[in-house]
């Protein structure tokens, strides 16, 4: 197996008496999109900022590249970061503010990718204005712009989709994808679970600073998860359903009904229901990762 | 000139507050020059006797307007430079940005430094600079002799001495430089580092004037502030500027000290 990208182990960091990350331990392999997931205060910004240098972790460790992180790496040159909120400078304009951050660190500005940049920000005249008048949608994507400069081979991203809206969130996406494809791997964290659940291929859920679980996204919400399923009869299909092995609550909606799977596939019920002469119209999956999440994080 | 020290440079070169700060070192000795053209003061004693002497000579329009200057306006512009420095990037949230570019932060931390200290002296000199030139327009530059104050110098000395005063002034400032930016690395409010500045030259100041405070006072950074006025009416440089300029020295390497050390250990949350 190939050592991986990003690996962090026993990492622990305490900010006075609070602990905010507990022994942590979790990796990701190249080209993977991995989500860190968890409540508010679960320690997951703290172990991004440890992850890329700016945080010093009181034990345990973050290697990406098989090096242990310190601050002003050289190795930072080849990871795209995007930490909480995009800030830059507000009296100078988003490309004199890329050009300005990339030249800090020794680099021509020849050598960037400022045209795959660029066209990620998407801001067209707008990117010579100063910054301090876009507003926060244009501000992130003039920071996923930034992140992408170095033609990173990882990405860290906090809340990479927060200010956008439905279409820029869309794009980001599919940009992620693309980008893993190519072999970049990534770890970014989310509130937005379906964002998760459509983007990474891996997840790592925290709580209160600990590790709660992590692996493939489907493993998480294994087997399980909830279906909403629209049928010909409402009554009969929960009665039918109700008596099927591997089958959890089911719950009357008309004109269909939740059901939760427990050990069951969906095609196992869909055929139970057909063979009870039970028409079904539709079969959705609803909030798999959400389920699973707040099943891990003990949330209702 | 290294990426890091260039790219702080054009940041400080672009922002409005440098505009207005090196606005107000260019500004007030040109107004001053004019008024003193437009009426010239009596003859009187202290600061007030050095603008009377300027029309004698329009190099001491430069003499007066350091002394003037160097009294506030100069601490609070070199205050402002050091003091939001670092602040001012942690406020913004993007000093988190800057840090995770593969760049060392003692490295980040000498580009900002050097970047406020060259701002800092660069109002110094303007404020000596455009005394010269607005006082030669207004005056010419002549030398001087007035009896009974000691002051007797032929033209080539008195700038001479002008470039020795504008070089002991720049560098009284270092003391609140180095404190300004000191704090500047340990908050994310621009203000805390400019007031800490500033209110080291203030404190110093007041404690100054109480002859009970001893010998303490010695120690104070603008203690040797105005050593520098015997290069005009005394016999040139002396053993108080040069404990002025050491005091500078111990300031700096204390406060300057203190902000690598912490910066370099520091968590950035902001």
């Amino acid at each position: 197996m190939a050592d991986p990208v990003i690996a962090v182990s026993g990492l622990t960091k305490r900010f006075g008496p609070v602990l905010a990350v507990d022994d942590l331990d979790f990796s990701v392999g190249q080209g993977d999109v991995c989500g860190l997931l968890g409540p508010n205060g679960a320690g997951k910004t703290t172990s991004l900022r440890v992850l890329v240098g700016l945080v010093f972790a009181d034990a345990g460790e973050a290697r990406i590249f098989g090096h242990r992180v310190q601050p002003g790496d050289a190795d930072l040159a080849r990871v795209g970061i995007m930490v909480e909120e995009s800030a830059f400078v507000p009296y100078l304009s988003g490309a004199k503010n890329l050009r300005l951050w990339w030249e800090a660190g020794g680099t021509r500005w020849a050598e960037a990718d400022a045209e795959t940049a660029l066209s990620v920000a998407g801001l067209g005249d707008a990117i010579n204005r100063k910054v301090k008048t876009y507003s926060q949608g244009m501000k992130q994507r003039l920071g996923l712009a930034r992140a992408l400069l170095s033609r990173p081979d990882v990405l860290v991203l906090d809340e990479p989709t927060s200010g956008l809206d439905p279409g820029e969130m869309r794009e980001v996406r599919q940009l992620l994808r693309r980008l893993s494809d190519g072999g970049v791997t990534t770890l970014l964290s989310s509130h937005l679970l379906s964002e998760v659940e459509q983007v990474c291929t891996h997840a790592v859920v925290m709580d209160k600073g600990k590790l709660v679980a992590g692996g493939p996204v489907q493993e998480l919400i294994g087997a399980g998860g909830t279906v909403y399923i629209e049928v010909s009869n409402v009554r009969r299909a929960t009665s039918t359903l109700k008596k099927l092995k591997g089958v959890g609550r089911v719950t009357p909606e008309p004109p269909g009904l939740a059901v939760e799977l427990d050990g069951i596939k969906r095609s196992e019920v869909v055929a139970a229901l057909v063979h009870a002469n039970i028409g079904v119209e539709t079969v959705t999956a609803r909030h798999q990762l959400e389920d699973a999440f707040l099943g891990l994080v003990g949330e209702e | 000139m290294t990426g890091v020290f260039r790219t702080e440079l054009i940041k400080q070169l672009r922002r409005p507050r440098t505009f207005v700060a090196l606005g107000i070192a260019v500004l007030i000795p040109t107004i001053a020059t004019i008024a003193l053209k437009a009426n010239p003061p009596a003859p009187q004693g202290g600061d007030q006797g050095l603008f009377a002497l300027a029309p004698n000579s329009g190099i001491l329009v430069a003499v007066a307007m350091l002394r003037f200057m160097s009294r506030f306006l100069l601490v609070l512009i070199a205050a402002l430079f050091a003091g939001d420095s670092v602040a001012a990037e942690a406020a913004w949230g993007n000093l988190r940005y800057v840090l995770v570019r593969p760049v060392r932060r003692p490295r980040l931390l000498g580009a900002k430094l050097s970047v406020s200290a060259l701002l800092a002296i660069t109002a110094t000199v303007l404020v000596a600079v455009i005394g010269l030139i607005a006082g030669g327009i207004a005056f010419g530059w002549s030398g001087v002799s007035v009896p009974f104050s000691g002051l007797s110098q032929s033209a080539g000395q008195l700038l001479w001495n002008v470039v020795l005063a504008t070089l002991y002034v720049a560098w009284s400032l270092a003391a609140v430089v180095s404190l300004a930016f000191f704090v500047s690395t340990l908050t994310d409010v621009p203000s805390g580092g400019v007031g800490a500045g500033i209110g080291l030259y203030i404190v110093s100041q007041i404690l100054d004037s109480i002859s009970s405070v001893g010998s303490i006072r010695y120690a104070l950074p603008t203690h040797y502030l105005d050593a520098w006025n015997v290069l005009f009416f005394g016999r040139g440089p002396n053993a108080d500027m040069l404990r002025g300029v050491l005091l500078q020295v111990g300031y700096v390497v204390v406060f300057c000290g203190l902000a690598f050390w912490r910066f370099q250990r520091k968590d950035i949350l902001s």
